[in-house]
């Protein structure tokens, strides 16, 4: 009895003061896929953390909600994790829809947030007046920046001409879809068709037909990776014609690379597991140690820098204050296996992470994702389809 | 004109996964009268079944198809077992909120034990269609709706020819008088729930050949299921297959002629209940 005592006493006194981070990640739902990667990434970066000290002198201690990818559980879940859980600091954020709903209680509890997903530009709107508000993942008009240039580079020398568009019709895939177009026709494209869709529905079929008829050169879909399939058959189905199917969704179904359906399809990431960048390889090999398997989903990386350099500002500041870690965070200058990682302003936020340049672009081909521009880093010719 | 023709027969092939989910329920709620709110989670585990059965042993989902609806048909029975039989003679409403909290475990479940990931199945004709000049006609939908039509036929033949069907029509009707003539109605229960979790995996198998396994996938289609049943009046096995085509062309439309029709699709089903439930009682009224 006394030694179950003692063991319980000693327990309580090594968590005692330990800092706590909240992750609230979609652990289920529409984006599940980038908050499962999310998780492993988090949990890799703890496992290093705290085999190097921890975060002032205790083991750093993360404690996970599942926002199930809906706004109508992210705000009980967050404000669970900053009022009952008391965490210090933070991290996680996946969807735009649910970052937006949290951005409220944030700025009721100031609570300290080092965010790694959301790109809609309301969320950028929605903590533009928050002090401790950090955002990694580039904004979608840095997104749109880099899928721009992408597509003047077909126009150029594919002689891509016609655009159509498709996008789910919640935050993520509306926001800003009329400056996108706009965008487009400055650059020089017929923008032929542009259609909402329901994410999960699966019924592309009137949405393909429409495409059909308006005979777009690329088709460009913005919605969740339970659309990626349904969308691909249903255009292999109607026998649509494209040179490209481009989409930008934050995760890609687990196993369509070894779909045939999945040939050719381009998409957009931050990063690929076969990036040649140092600090790529050793997450990769670090990753591939601890779950005995590869990730191409660039949330993994993304959530394992959020915590490294939350961690490290907490020990710069040495103190869980949040001005100072604040102050701290904003000094950050490392290298990434994304590049190298710096907070600037972006457009309406004080502290914007990545940005443009930071985008690559790929196709499946031959059961893997393939850089395939920019073309200094493209590690085969694209395939295009006209 | 092509776009016109395309639309409608977009409209008919969704229409025919639609039919296939609310066969079951209308089995279910429409004949026997147990209002299962979670039709949809075992339509998931037929699409889960179905996804491992590819992805570890290479089976095929349409050869698997009717292993799943029997292992399906066992779990629905064990349900009704261990939970739906003790609330048969409560109010309505234990019976709802029973299967409605049973959807939520299972759902929670598959999220425990599987995560919450899209799972795909790959195979050879995912993507097949019959071509006719410039219109399209997909394959696995079709299918969905062939079987749909052969599966209603065959429930109303069950229903209208059979002994066990004169039985569920009877412990329908009236479950005492069917007792006292000698019905054992606990069986009649047992296997009316067991083939309709049956037939909502069965349609799993086809939703996770054109689109995906995930612990929420039954969600949309068991709401388009209750549409579907409320149009074609309970107990109507006819009459699902021509409410599946109405909601499934209505929707093709409203997405290909509506500007932003996409996002008003799932109105659709709701203002076609709403019609339905306005229409009759103006009827009942008059």
């Amino acid at each position: 009895m006394k030694t179950l005592l003692m063991t319980g006493v000693l327990l309580a006194l090594s968590g005692a003061g330990a800092v706590k981070v909240g992750v609230l990640l979609p652990l289920s739902g529409a984006g599940s896929v980038s908050g499962q990667a999310a998780k492993n990434g988090y949990q890799l970066a703890l496992d290093e953390i705290n085999r190097a000290g921890g975060v002032l002198g205790k083991p750093l201690e993360l404690e996970f909600a599942d926002d199930g990818s809906a706004p109508a559980k992210a705000v009980p879940e967050f404000v669970k994790l900053v009022t009952v859980e008391k965490v210090d600091f933070m991290a996680g954020g996946v969807s735009s829809a649910t970052s937006i709903a949290v951005s409220g209680p944030a700025k009721q509890y100031g609570t300290f947030m080092a965010w790694i997903g959301a790109a809609a530009v309301p969320v950028e709107d929605a903590f533009a007046d928050h002090p401790y508000f950090f955002h990694y993942h580039p904004w979608s008009y840095y997104n749109f920046e880099a899928i721009l240039g992408y597509f003047k580079y077909l126009k150029t020398y594919k002689k891509a001409k016609t655009i159509a568009i498709a996008y789910e019709d919640g935050p993520f895939g509306s926001a800003g879809i009329d400056a996108t177009v706009d965008a487009f026709r400055k650059a020089g494209f017929n923008v032929v068709m542009t259609e909402k869709f329901k994410t999960g529905s699966g019924n592309f079929g009137p949405l393909v037909s429409k495409a059909k008829a308006a005979k777009p050169d690329i088709l460009y879909w913005v919605g969740y990776d339970t659309d990626a399939l349904p969308l691909a058959t249903e255009i292999k189905q109607q026998n649509l014609q494209l040179g490209l199917l481009y989409g930008t969704p934050p995760s890609w179904p687990v196993g369509f690379e070894k779909n045939s359906l999945s040939d050719n399809v381009a998409g957009l990431s931050l990063w690929l597991s076969t990036s040649p960048n140092k600090d790529s390889r050793t997450f990769v090999a670090a990753y591939k140690k601890k779950y005995g398997t590869v990730t191409d989903e660039y949330f993994a990386p993304l959530a394992y820098v959020n915590l490294k350099t939350l961690a490290a500002a907490i020990n710069r500041a040495g103190t869980t204050d949040k001005a100072k870690v604040a102050a701290e965070m904003a000094k950050t200058n490392v290298s990434t296996p994304f590049g190298q990682l710096t907070f600037s302003p972006s457009l309406k936020t004080k502290y914007q992470g990545f940005k443009a340049g930071n985008w690559l672009h790929f196709q499946y081909l031959g059961d893997a994702r393939v850089p395939v521009f920019p073309i200094k880093f493209a590690q085969k010719p694209m395939v295009y389809g006209k | 004109m092509d776009l016109f023709v395309q639309t409608l027969v977009n409209g008919l092939l969704q229409s025919g996964l639609y039919a296939l989910v609310a066969s079951g329920l209308a089995l279910a709620v429409g004949v026997v009268g147990i209002v299962n709110f979670a039709h949809g989670e075992y339509l998931m585990i037929g699409a889960f079944l179905a996804w491992a059965g590819s992805a570890f042993l290479g089976v095929d989902p349409l050869l698997s198809l009717p292993v799943i609806a029997v292992a399906v048909f066992a779990i629905g029975a064990l349900t009704y077992r261990v939970s739906i039989r003790h609330v048969l003679l409560a109010p309505e409403l234990n019976q709802m909120l029973l299967t409605f909290g049973l959807g939520i475990l299972l759902q929670n479940l598959a999220l425990m034990l599987l995560g919450g990931n899209t799972r795909t199945v790959t195979t050879p004709y995912q993507a097949s269609s019959l071509q006719l000049g410039d219109l399209s006609v997909g394959g696995p939908k079709a299918l969905a709706f062939g079987l749909a039509a052969l599966l209603l036929g065959a429930l109303y033949v069950v229903l209208y020819r059979t002994t066990l069907g004169r039985q569920m029509r009877a412990v329908a009707q009236n479950r005492r008088g069917a007792q006292l003539i000698g019905i054992d109605v606990d069986r009649v229960y047992l296997i009316a729930f067991g083939v309709s979790c049956a037939l909502a995996a069965v349609a799993g198998v086809l939703v996770s050949v054109l689109l995906f396994a995930s612990p929420t996938v039954g969600l949309v289609f068991a709401l388009k299921a209750f549409a579907i049943i409320v149009m074609a009046g309970l107990g109507n096995l006819t009459g699902v297959l021509w409410a599946s085509v109405l909601l499934g062309v209505s929707e093709a439309l409203v997405q290909t002629y509506v500007p932003g029709g996409g996002g008003w699709s799932d109105a659709v089903f709701f203002l076609m209940i709403f019609g339905t439930l306005v229409l009759r009682s103006f009827r009942g009224a008059r």
